[in-house]
């Protein structure tokens, strides 16, 4: 598609108002507010304007703005690659069918990890089914480990001992994080793990920053007592 | 009693959740409460637990492959109901105006291919003949989904309702027709509000405000009334509204806030004179009262005094 195709559908005269009263809504996110995050946000809306017209090339380099952290997130949930990839591809293939119903009234931020956040949570539910055929897997000294409730350790190798008790830990503290619900598990990995403000976890689930406190509270107990059982 | 609000809200301490003021509470009653202070350290070493399971980074080599099947996947995707948003974004509009979930799915349908019957028939009836097209589309069907990347030109063949308007795909195309044959109507309703060019915005609105009983073109001409940048454009919607001021209630609303807000006092004058008739009306007889005090422009507070003062006592 030829490049100036691309900046004709930014629409100029439309958005920014006529020295009105009231400030303009709407596309505002808090935890967002560095220099650097607004420069990429006026990017996004081009971008996405440009991709809802059917413009591909816009579409890629929008899911390059979040890939690596969306992969990041599915990556450390699952504890898989290839499920991480999975969710990965199924995220983004989603994002690119309903681009046509993103309509702005929250940030591509905010939408994109609404479908993540969703594909794990069915990742979960699909998972707690088949917990009792669980795929073990092998590691580089030959130790069977559960898949599902290890976290992949890139750093091994150096120091055995280490590995091991890191590796004891791990299954430890995947043990006590399978004892939440779905939800529960989400809320927390979005905010001990990633960050993510409770208001942000809320509106990502689609609910209240009240109930995303209270989930939080509530795995927290859980995993706080999990954890004292298995000392 | 202090103690379990406290205890209640260290995990969100811990979290950095709490507004100023209740972590400055915290902090304050943790500095003299011993067993609180206990609990602080409880919360902070299963914080340290937990993140032992350690966020990694996706390796390079797992980004890159995943990057590379997601690119091979959208080869072969289709984008999904592209024609679904069209051309012109209605329900953005429609919040911005508004509107009720009822007109939002008329106008949706509208930009459809295949019609429902009522809405397309109230257009289609109306005025003379088809549309003469340059390309060979089938005549009145709404534009196709390769995109309308911008309007060139719209200009009106003098003394008929017969319309012109150059737009641009991958390929300049021109539709011609009257002005109320739906596919012109579909491409004003886009020039008026996408066009980074202001003229054609211009002349879109000009030829939209000759059809004001559509209440889809009402509210593209209310839309341009309160965003449009260009106050030639603004006045021009205007014009276009001004014989329904006094029936429908929302266009005197839009017209109301733009007395107050808009930015140019032209605009502002022009509202003025249009709800002069309605100054006994509550509402515009206290604009008046606040534009008559506080308008930046000395002609328009005079006017707007007078007005008020022709305006007979209220009970």
């Amino acid at each position: 598609m030829p490049a100036d195709s691309f900046a004709a559908t930014f629409p100029v005269g439309s958005r920014s108002g006529p020295g009105r009263a009231e400030p303009e809504t709407g596309t505002q996110n808090p935890t967002r507010g560095s220099l650097a995050a607004q420069g990429n946000r006026i990017d996004d809306t081009s971008l996405i304007r440009a991709a809802q017209q059917g413009n591909r090339a816009a579409f890629e380099v929008l899911v390059r703005h979040y890939d690596q952290s969306v992969l990041r997130l599915a990556l450390h949930l699952t504890g898989s690659e290839a499920d991480a990839q999975d969710i990965y591809q199924e995220a983004f293939l989603k994002a690119y069918k309903n681009l046509a119903s993103f309509r702005f009234e929250c940030s591509f931020y905010t939408w994109i990890y609404r479908i993540v956040t969703n594909l794990c949570l069915d990742h979960l539910r699909r998972r707690n089914v088949r917990k009792e055929d669980a795929p073990v897997a092998t590691d580089q000294s030959g130790e069977e480990y559960s898949v599902l409730e290890q976290f992949p350790d890139a750093r091994s190798g150096a120091n055995p001992e280490r590995d091991l008790m890191r590796r004891e830990l791990g299954s430890k503290i995947g043990a006590a994080l399978a004892r939440l619900t779905p939800r529960e598990r989400m809320v927390f990995e979005l905010k001990h793990y990633h960050g993510l403000k409770l208001r942000t976890v809320g509106e990502m689930l689609q609910t209240t920053e009240e109930t995303a406190k209270n989930t939080l509270f509530r795995a927290t107990q859980k995993l706080r007592s999990a954890l004292a059982e298995m000392r | 009693m202090k103690c379990d609000w406290v205890r209640q809200n260290i995990l969100f301490y811990v979290y950095n959740e709490l507004e100023d003021d209740a972590r400055y509470e915290v902090e304050q009653h943790l500095a003299r409460c011993p067993e609180c202070a206990l609990e602080l350290k409880a919360a902070r070493v299963f914080h340290a637990t937990m993140s032992q399971a350690s966020v990694e980074e996706p390796t390079p080599n797992l980004l890159a492959s995943s990057r590379m099947r997601l690119q091979e996947a959208l080869e072969t995707a289709s984008p999904g109901a592209w024609w679904r948003r069209l051309i012109f974004e209605p329900t953005t509009w429609l919040r911005q105006i508004r509107m009720s979930p009822a007109l939002a799915a008329a106008i949706f349908i509208v930009g459809f291919g295949g019609g429902i019957g009522a809405t397309y028939n109230y257009l289609a009836n109306r005025g003379g003949g088809g549309i003469a097209l340059v390309e060979q589309t089938p005549p009145q069907s709404p534009v196709e989904a390769s995109a309308i990347t911008g309007i060139r030109s719209v200009t009106q063949q003098p003394g008929s309702n017969q319309v012109s308007i150059k737009y641009d795909t991958i390929s300049t195309q021109e539709a011609q027709g009257s002005l109320s044959d739906q596919r012109i109507q579909q491409l004003l309703l886009f020039a008026a509000r996408n066009n980074y060019n202001s003229g054609v915005r211009m002349d879109s609105v000009d030829l939209l405000t000759q059809q004001p009983n559509d209440t889809r073109v009402r509210e593209a001409l209310m839309y341009a009334l309160q965003n449009d940048t260009n106050p030639g454009v603004r006045l021009k919607a205007l014009d276009g509204l001004s014989s329904f001021v006094r029936q429908d209630p929302q266009v005197r609303d839009a017209v109301l806030r733009t007395l107050i807000g808009d930015a140019s006092a032209g605009v502002r004058l022009q509202a003025l004179r249009m709800v002069e008739p309605m100054k006994v009306d509550s509402s515009v007889h206290s604009v008046l009262t606040r534009l008559a005090e506080s308008d930046q422009n000395a002609s328009i507070r005079s006017q707007a005094r007078i007005m008020l003062a022709q305006t007979p006592e209220m009970d």
